[in-house]
């Protein structure tokens, strides 16, 4: 929160706060569910959302992680009411946005900004026209939109594509409109409902980086929809886990990636961390290297890292490093490495007794 | 050929009164088929302002409609017409049949060209604190723009087609103009003019449709 917000929150409207004067939540979900009415009569009805109790704090870039059909989109959608939740309690800013009539949701809406995955421009409207649009719903001037506009062009690297149509736009510019479109009334809350899903990996990560730096520089707090585990590893600092229309798994970004508690989120999280082997990968292992198999799990430890290295080193053993990897996490490391140990098996236990004491050892084959 | 030299002025007052035909039922029938489909759109499940009981009923009113063939329908609303304008006869009182019937195809075309409008844009709308009828006015509609020229272009024609039968009412035009001087004295060359400009017409009223749409889409 050092770095004073570069743009300028010009109107009535607008409630930009900082982070630090507000410990409460910005959104609080409180036991919401959604159902939908069965699709066909006498069909029983959809539970789309099962009983999720969630809490945003201001500041975070809040991600939720799920296969299609979780209900993240779902839940997103209640956080601006463009859906009605069946029932439980959700607060926007200490407001409870439930019992809200259609007419206030709409000023409520205002203050949180919305990217989609697929950006959902106004084609029919110029660049300028989309990013100005949200601003005259509220009702500025016209020398207010101006302002605003240029700066958001500015800020999004596409003051040159103003008067261009949407479809003269590469997949990422559009998406940056997007962005500049959802930042323009100012609001507090961005949510971004798998905004990088329809783009290639390197235009996710300037869009990532873009987000990271509304985060950083306006203290826009971000609720990121994905079904890809690295967009939740580039810039959320919360995670939770979303699978059948619950909340299986939520927590700080690190400890969810370094022990998921659930098969689900295991699952998520082993497709950017490599962990321990599997059965299959364990067989390929087996075959190609001699001598005694062991997954070491590191904990946010570089300084336990090297003690286990010399411990191996000084034990009479030889070993290999045969499969695994570290990761950084929001400057945090952690990982799981796998080596292949050979010597006398009495040598082999003393080291590994004496290194289980510092970090988790598994002896997988 | 000598017989349509001879016809020249009869042939030019046909083809203004074609014209005026078209033109004022487009202006009519365009803007309550506009409204209409406007209508449907707007109420229909799910959509900005969903009502099942306004929907049903417009939707009911268009389906009753517009299967009667037009030739059976302008003798059907001419009491209508005499109270509406005092006449039942003439120009004016096919206009008038011509504005009902092409109001229910125009509604039906506009609420298809409404519907191709994608929900994600609208949603994007509605995250921005857009109401309804502005979602509508500033969003439906001009997306929905390039399409919906093509749809006018294309009832504009079917319009042109149906001024044809304004004879059998006391009314005039091109049609009425081939039937009474080309069909009935055996005059081909008569009839055959009066389709060329009408062919002349409609491709210009095409072409000009086709440029507009694309100048509007961009493409």
């Amino acid at each position: 929160m050092g770095t004073a917000p570069v743009l300028t929150a010009p109107f009535a409207f607008t409630t930009f706060h900082v982070a630090e004067e507000n410990t409460m939540a910005l959104v609080a979900l409180r036991n919401v569910t959604k159902t939908y009415p069965a699709s066909e009569r006498g069909g029983s009805p959809v539970v789309a959302i099962d009983d999720v109790s969630l809490e945003v704090e201001a500041g975070d870039v809040f991600g939720i992680i799920g296969y299609s059909g979780a209900g993240k989109s779902t839940l997103v959608r209640l956080v601006n009411a463009l859906e009605p939740a069946t029932s439980g309690s959700i607060e926007v800013d200490g407001r409870e946005i439930t019992t809200m009539p259609e007419r206030e949701l709409r000023g409520i809406r205002l203050g949180i900004g919305m990217i989609f995955q697929q950006f959902n421009l106004f084609n029919s409207k110029t660049v300028w026209a989309n990013i100005a649009y949200p601003l005259t719903v509220a009702g500025a001037s016209k020398a207010e939109i101006a302002a605003r506009v240029a700066e958001l062009l500015e800020f999004v690297g596409l003051a040159d594509k103003a008067k261009n149509y949407p479809d003269q736009l590469s997949g990422g510019q559009k998406q940056r409109v997007g962005i500049a479109r959802a930042l323009a009334t100012s609001p507090r809350l961005l949510l971004a409902d798998e905004a990088t899903s329809a783009l290639d990996p390197e235009t996710t990560q300037e869009v990532l980086e873009l987000l990271k730096r509304v985060n950083r520089e306006f203290g826009v707090t971000i609720i990121v929809i994905t079904h890809e585990m690295d967009v939740i590893q580039s810039i959320a600092t919360k995670v939770a886990v979303m699978d059948g229309g619950r909340v299986i798994e939520h927590g700080a970004v690190f400890d969810v990636f370094s022990n998921p508690q659930n098969p689900s989120s295991r699952r998520f999280v082993s497709t950017v961390v490599k962990g321990i082997p599997s059965p299959a990968e364990l067989a390929v292992l087996r075959e190609r290297h001699e001598g005694r198999i062991v997954t070491i799990s590191f904990r946010d430890g570089d300084a336990s890292q090297a003690a286990v290295f010399v411990a191996l080193a000084t034990a009479g053993v030889e070993f290999e490093l045969v499969y695994g990897g570290i990761n950084d996490i929001q400057g945090r490391a952690f990982g799981h490495l796998t080596l292949a140990i050979r010597g006398t098996d009495a040598a082999i236990d003393t080291v590994l007794a004496e290194i289980s004491s510092r970090v988790d050892v598994t002896e997988v084959a | 050929m000598d017989r349509l030299f001879e016809l020249q002025g009869e042939f030019w007052v046909a083809a203004v009164e074609t014209l005026y035909m078209v033109a004022l039922t487009l202006l009519i029938g365009g803007l309550v088929g506009l409204a209409l489909g406007t209508v449907l759109y707007t109420t229909r499940p799910g959509s900005l302002l969903s009502n099942r009981v306004v929907y049903n009923i417009v939707n009911v009113i268009i389906n009753f409609f517009r299967p009667i063939p037009f030739i059976i329908f302008i003798a059907a609303v001419q009491p209508l017409s005499r109270l509406v304008i005092g006449t039942g006869i003439g120009n004016d009182a096919l206009v008038f049949a011509l504005s009902i019937a092409a109001s229910f195809a125009i509604a039906r075309i506009v609420e298809q060209n409404l519907l191709t409008v994608s929900p994600g844009v609208i949603e994007a709308a509605r995250s921005m604190g857009a109401g309804p009828l502005r979602i509508l006015r500033t969003v439906v509609l001009p997306e929905a723009l390039g399409p919906l020229i093509l749809g006018y272009t294309f009832v504009l024609v079917a319009i042109v087609d149906m001024t044809a039968v304004a004879g059998l009412i006391g009314g005039g035009g091109l049609g009425n103009f081939a039937q009474v001087y080309g069909y009935r004295q055996f005059e081909p060359v008569i009839t055959w003019a009066a389709v060329l400009l009408i062919v002349i017409f409609v491709q210009g009223v095409q072409f000009l449709g086709n440029w507009l749409a694309r100048k509007v889409l961009r493409r």
